[in-house]
């Protein structure tokens, strides 16, 4: 506890001495609604926080998390995550009743059984293989369905980019989780926090992929991450059923290949 | 006069039919199309880039030549550059496009690289609208801690019988939106295209030497 205020301090000053963006004057519409679209009103604070984060994940988990990697066997990872799904799947289903789709949720709860049992605390994702597919539901995509807005951008520090909406079902997805709950009933800190830093290794190295990629190829790191979340949990939220057309090149003005770049000669470029 | 009433009802019923018919099959023609699109893409692109006796700068070149074909390149940096497009001189633009695809290629030629021999199954393709559709797709990695399926959509664009990808989005993100919006967060905070520009020209010159 002692360590996260120490490290909290310095971020809120940062918070607190780089403040927030300043709008555009409203007389420039198209730079106005820009801002309103982008939804970060505190950028400078949420960067800083970021390259916090990046620092701390540079240092720490990064290495761990490639070690993890390189050193145990695929088929080890692959049961550690299973269990890790297997713990959440209680919440999961809490989160599909709240939503309204009971089938969904009675599919959890036969993983849940199924895996727990046979699968062997949920080492083996046995339910996968009958047809009962594993998903992902949490209390953020809840309070959407709900029609709750996600307020705006947040860079959190060591938990990463969020929004308001997204906290408050972080809070409460812990709060409902039966596996918290026996722990704080029983005094067992050691199983919670072995848990969780299982579940931010396992996380963290799944990413590593992407995390490299979007490293490499990416000009301003933020603004893509901050894309990318808000896509991802839209698609999250949407189940991967609505397919959001708005966004295609050309899909307003549809454009003319004509236009497209002159066939220079190709030797030239690398 | 019943008769020509009759016969003139049955031929416009007719014409009705066989108008919307060939609409039907027009449109059907389109998703066939767009998909042996996509399907040929897959092809050339595991072709030219898993050789592996090739060394890479063969390879890039190949991928380059291939990606210049099957990319709406032009359309693409346009579309990302927004609203600064118009407020970029005719220079800016044309050196915009030129490191715009560098960029892509760059990218675009490990991303391919990774996911080549994975296979891709083709789930279903919808048309959005005359000249647009989607053809999707799934990855299985079995090399994966997560094996499930990945959803990587095709939006294919067509004019006349050219076909070509307008973009990519793979479990619900587009990969021409996240550029839009990095390039956007760019020039807001450089203050102009030129500095767009300028950070551009770094990325690709780092890209180009690894």
């Amino acid at each position: 506890m002692q360590f996260s205020v120490r490290l909290l301090g310095p971020l809120v000053i940062a918070v607190m001495l780089l403040g927030c963006a300043t709008p555009p004057p409203s007389s420039d519409r198209e730079a106005f609604l820009e801002y309103e679209e982008t939804n970060d009103p505190i950028e400078p604070a949420n960067r800083a926080v970021f390259e916090f984060n990046r620092a701390l994940d540079e240092m720490f988990l990064q290495p761990v998390s490639r070690t993890y990697r390189a050193v145990v066997p695929l088929w080890v990872r692959q049961r550690i995550s299973s269990a890790l799904d297997n713990l959440r799947a209680p919440v999961v289903f809490f989160n599909e009743i709240a939503q309204g789709e009971p089938k969904r949720a009675a599919s959890t709860l036969v993983r849940f059984g199924f895996n727990s049992t046979f699968g062997l605390a949920g080492l083996n994702d046995f339910a996968k293989e009958i047809g009962f597919e594993k998903r992902e539901e949490d209390f953020g995509q809840t309070l959407a369905v709900w029609g709750f807005d996600s307020g705006p951008y947040l860079m959190l520090p060591i938990f990463g980019p969020s929004n308001p909406r997204d906290v408050v079902g972080r809070v409460v997805d812990i709060f409902i989780d039966p596996f918290n709950m026996w722990t704080r009933n029983t005094d067992r800190e050691v199983a919670a926090f072995t848990r969780g830093g299982t579940d931010v290794l396992d996380t963290r190295t799944q990413l590593l992929d992407i995390s490299d990629d979007l490293e490499k190829s990416s000009l301003d790191l933020y603004a893509a991450v901050r894309s990318l979340y808000r896509q991802r949990r839209l698609n999250d939220i949407n189940d991967g059923n609505i397919d959001d057309l708005s966004t295609i090149p050309g899909a307003t003005n549809f454009p003319s290949w004509d236009n497209e770049l002159t066939n220079k000669e190709i030797s030239k470029k690398p | 006069m019943t008769l020509t009433l009759f016969r003139s009802s049955f031929l416009a019923i007719f014409a009705a039919l066989f108008f919307v018919s060939t609409g039907i099959v027009e449109a059907g023609d389109m998703e066939d199309n767009a998909t042996s699109f996509v399907q040929d893409l897959e092809k050339e692109a595991v072709a030219s880039l898993t050789d592996t006796t090739k060394p890479r700068i063969e390879r890039v070149k190949a991928f380059r030549s291939l990606f210049r074909e099957k990319f709406a390149v032009g359309v693409i940096g346009r579309w990302t550059l927004g609203r600064s497009w118009r407020k970029a001189s005719k220079e800016e633009q044309t050196e915009f496009l030129e490191l715009f695809e560098d960029l892509m290629v760059a990218t675009y030629v490990d991303r391919f690289a990774s996911y080549a021999g994975d296979g891709l199954k083709y789930t279903k393709t919808v048309a959005v609208d005359e000249n647009m559709s989607t053809v999707h797709t799934e990855i299985v990695r079995p090399d994966q801690v997560d094996a499930r399926a990945i959803s990587v959509l095709w939006r294919i664009g067509r004019q006349g019988d050219i076909y070509k990808v307008l973009d990519v989005v793979v479990q619900g993100a587009s990969m021409s939106l996240t550029l839009q919006k990095e390039f956007t967060a760019i020039v807001r905070n450089k203050g102009s295209v030129a500095g767009l520009l300028e950070e551009l020209r770094k990325k690709t010159a780092e890209l180009n030497q690894t």
